[in-house]
């Protein structure tokens, strides 16, 4: 027991040894959250794509259409000065720009020379979208005027006026009464949602969260094998062949200080976001076994890497691709209800894809123990056969 | 001259022979491009032009003309990138897909709904309403088809609003009599029936135009895999800062003073290293994606400028943090926290408008954003002019950087005896 905590003791020093582990340990892993979860949709905010709009005219029909835009239930209108849109517009930040030219009055409307500008982004599927929206915000904004317009000329094709003023006067009683007529049309279309079961429970803090910290806490377990590449090229792995002390003390030691300190960055990570997010987090008791089981799973896999790879520089390279890839295709990055469902079914090898589906179970479903079991005995079959084959493969030289 | 030349190209060699550098270099970004390819379905989908094709169900039951026509509306080539309809006469089991999340809406037009609009006595007619039936858990795609169909409710009720507008005009002025009201009523609803009515005909023209560009489709792979490949340029570049000070601590920079070989070469090299290496790392991501991927770059030359550009840019980065650190190790550390910051900040992983206000802010010092979006530029089909912000920032930001970096390094007396 004293030789299992001298190992861990002393691989502590050895990672802590450079204040530049804090940096990966803890200040990474925050300042990821934060970004992240600060900047993804909680769902309860307006989902309608944002169109820019330039109101040069600022006419009660120019304010009508921005009304009209403003019910759409695709696009959200974001009345800004002309400079503001062309740079938003030209740096990509919205999908298209609507421009309203000083001109656009009602006048302009009934002698048919009011003109609007649509500009889209390329092959961009949210332009074509708000497109949409616009021309229906446009019929909507102008169809008493397009109604007394055809009552004018129903009214020519039955005789000529007498002069211009008599049929400006028949154009505005007509306009008067479409808008009545208009004001009274019953609603045309009833909205009726669905009996569809969401069971795509998805919370930015928590996904984010747990997340993050999955990812950050598996690199450097799997940068186990770096610690043993280290130890292996520096010759320290084999004057321990010369102490009384067997393979699996020394493994037991270097593995389980690891997962000790893996232990105590996603405490204080845990910390972190209930400090920040007030998230809860579900079952403590729950939330440790899966942070335990998940932690004894990625360094069991560091363990192995570490008996595969050579040198500590191919190690450290190879951990974080190892981590960051498993963390893309785990759902850590992006929730895993969105990916295609050959993914979704390819995502269950990763031990990732389990730690992240026993942290959501506890934190968004309210699972107790007995509801994470199942992930946390999967994370305990990867460490067991891992570590089965670290153990194996492990040699001092 | 000829000496910047060899320690750069002497440094490009040691690079690619160093099996950690490549894991990091090349294999690392050019795997997490397949997993995002992967997990955005980029891999799995025939279409990888982001098109919504929104799946919905119509369920005509009006079989008269604004039931077909409406059938005709999401069946038209305009909307082809947005809908997928699918047409049946069975409105429950249309609803039960939408319950059973097959589908994102059932629009149900019930029997005699043209009736409805275009009754003799349009006072006593009855008022039939199409069914939305939406998916809650597809609200951003369900608000689409709504706008859809509110647009073509919109046109639908400005001819009938037109056409009682007319009539009951054409009596006030007494152009016809009370009686004959419903005979000229008929003759107009006849007239809509029997016309075809162009659903976009409106008083208001809508001039729509687009930026320039010369493709027809953009792969998403466009966005992801050089968001890749300028997050492990950071790495590139911090390696190549690292071997300036780990040359310095195994003293071959001191042996490197004693030939004739002034400490100007010297540093120029190393900085020529770290230039070639980047671009090398960027020309093979990008030669490897067009070769597995079919992945179209845009305009051969703008790519080749914004290649080196970005590196430009991120070699001041990489000069920087090395003029900032003390030990080898602390640049690789570094290297590696800024890597990782600079590439959710330039966007590599989430759109930078999604992130924090002030996220967006500093996104703009990072080269990863400004190349990201000239490459982003190159894929629309945008040619060199659009490419003069981004170029010119890389640019600005690589000379700012190298200038502080001289000073720093001469303070240290970094490249002395």
């Amino acid at each position: 027991m004293k030789k299992i905590f001298a190992i861990a003791w002393k691989d502590s020093i050895i990672r802590f040894a450079s204040s530049s582990e804090l940096l990966f340990f803890i200040i990474l892993p925050i300042i990821f959250i934060f970004l992240i979860a600060g900047g993804v949709p909680t769902g309860d905010e307006d989902n309608r794509r944002r169109l820019l709009v330039v109101d040069h005219a600022n006419t009660a029909i120019s304010q009508e259409l921005v009304s009209e835009l403003e019910n759409s239930t695709s696009v959200r209108p974001d009345v800004m000065s002309i400079e503001e849109a062309e740079e938003q517009f030209e740096s990509r930040r919205a999908a298209a720009m609507l421009i309203i030219p000083a001109s656009f009055d009602i006048e302009s409307i009934q002698n048919g020379t009011a003109q609007l500008d649509f500009r889209g982004q390329p092959n961009d599927i949210d332009s074509s979208v708000a497109q949409r929206a616009v021309e229906t915000a446009i019929r909507k904004a102008s169809s008493v005027m397009s109604a007394a317009n055809m009552a004018l000329e129903e009214a020519k094709a039955r005789g000529t006026f007498e002069s211009s003023e008599d049929e400006q006067a028949y154009f505005n009683a007509a306009l008067e009464t479409a808008k009545s007529l208009q004001a009274d049309s019953p609603e045309r279309i009833t909205t009726i949602q669905g009996n569809t079961p969401d069971d795509f429970d998805y919370d930015p803090q928590a996904n984010v969260s747990a997340g993050q910290l999955i990812t950050w806490v598996f690199i450097p377990l799997f940068g186990i094998s770096a610690l043993l590449a280290y130890e292996r090229q520096q010759g320290t792995l084999r004057r321990v062949l010369t102490t009384p002390t067997s393979k699996a003390t020394f493994l037991l030691g270097t593995i389980s200080g690891q997962v000790v300190m893996a232990l105590i960055q996603m405490t204080l990570l845990v910390l972190f976001a209930v400090l920040a997010f007030k998230l809860n987090w579900g079952n403590p008791i729950g939330l440790y076994i899966v942070l335990t089981c998940a932690c004894l799973a990625a360094a069991a896999i560091g363990t192995t890497m570490g008996t595969f790879i050579k040198s500590e520089g191919q190690a450290t390279g190879l951990s974080i691709m190892a981590g960051m890839l498993m963390a893309m295709l785990g759902g850590c990055m992006y929730p895993l209800e969105l990916f295609p469902p050959f993914m979704q079914s390819i995502a269950r090898i990763f031990p990732t894809t389990w730690a992240m589906q026993g942290l959501l179970d506890l934190s968004l479903r309210g699972a107790g123990v007995v509801d994470i079991l199942l992930e946390a005995g999967v994370l305990l079959g990867f460490a067991g056969i891992f570590f089965a084959i670290g153990v194996m493969r492990f040699r001092y030289e | 001259m000829l000496k910047t030349f060899l320690i750069g190209l002497k440094d490009l060699k040691i690079a690619f022979r160093d099996r950690a550098a490549i894991v990091f270099m090349l294999l690392t970004p050019f795997l997490l491009t397949i997993g995002m390819g992967l997990v955005t379905g980029r891999f799995s989908s025939n279409d990888s032009s982001g098109a919504l094709n929104i799946p919905i169900v119509i369920v005509n039951l009006d079989n008269d003309s604004l039931g077909d026509a409406l059938v005709e509306v999401f069946n038209s080539e305009e909307l082809a990138d947005l809908v997928e309809p699918t047409i049946s006469q069975d409105a429950e089991a249309a609803r039960t897909l939408v319950d059973e999340d097959e589908t994102t809406v059932a629009i149900i037009i019930p029997s005699g709904f043209t009736q409805s609009i275009f009754s003799e006595n349009i006072n006593q007619s009855e008022n039939i309403q199409i069914e939305f039936y939406a998916n809650p858990s597809r609200p951003t795609s369900a608000g689409i088809v709504k706008t859809i169909l509110d647009g073509f409710m919109a046109r639908v009720d400005e001819m009938r609003v037109g056409s009682i507008t007319s009539v009951a005009q054409l009596i006030i002025s007494g152009r016809i009599s009370p009686e004959q009201a419903n005979a000229v009523g008929e003759e107009m609803g006849a007239r809509f029936e029997n016309t075809s009515t162009d659903f976009n005909e409106t008083l208001i023209t809508l001039n729509t135009s687009t930026n320039e560009t010369e493709t027809n489709e953009v792969d998403m792979l466009a966005f992801l895999a050089p968001g890749m490949a300028l997050m492990f340029l950071m790495y590139t570049v911090s390696y190549g800062g690292r071997s300036i000070l780990a040359e310095k601590a195994g003293g071959t920079l001191p042996r490197l003073l004693v030939t004739p070989t002034n400490s100007m070469q010297i540093l120029g090299g190393k900085v020529f290293g770290i230039f070639l290496t980047g671009a090398a790392q960027m020309l093979i991501l990008i030669g490897a994606t067009t070769l597995f991927f079919q992945l179209q770059w845009g305009d051969v030359i703008g790519v080749v400028l914004l290649v080196f550009a970005a590196v430009f840019g991120a070699t001041g980065w990489g000069l920087f943090i090395t003029a900032l650190a003390r030990t080898p190790a602390q640049v690789g550390s570094v290297g590696t926290a800024v890597m990782l910051i600079f590439g959710i900040l330039g966007g590599s992983f989430f759109e930078v408008e999604n992130l924090p206000v002030i996220a967006q802010m500093f996104s703009k010092i990072t080269p990863n954003a400004w190349a990201l979006d000239g490459f982003t530029s190159l894929a629309f089909g945008g040619n060199l002019a659009s490419l003069t912000t981004p170029l010119l920032a890389l640019l600005t930001m690589g000379i700012v950087l190298f200038l502080i970096s001289a000073l720093l390094f001469g303070r240290k007396n970094l490249v002395q005896k």
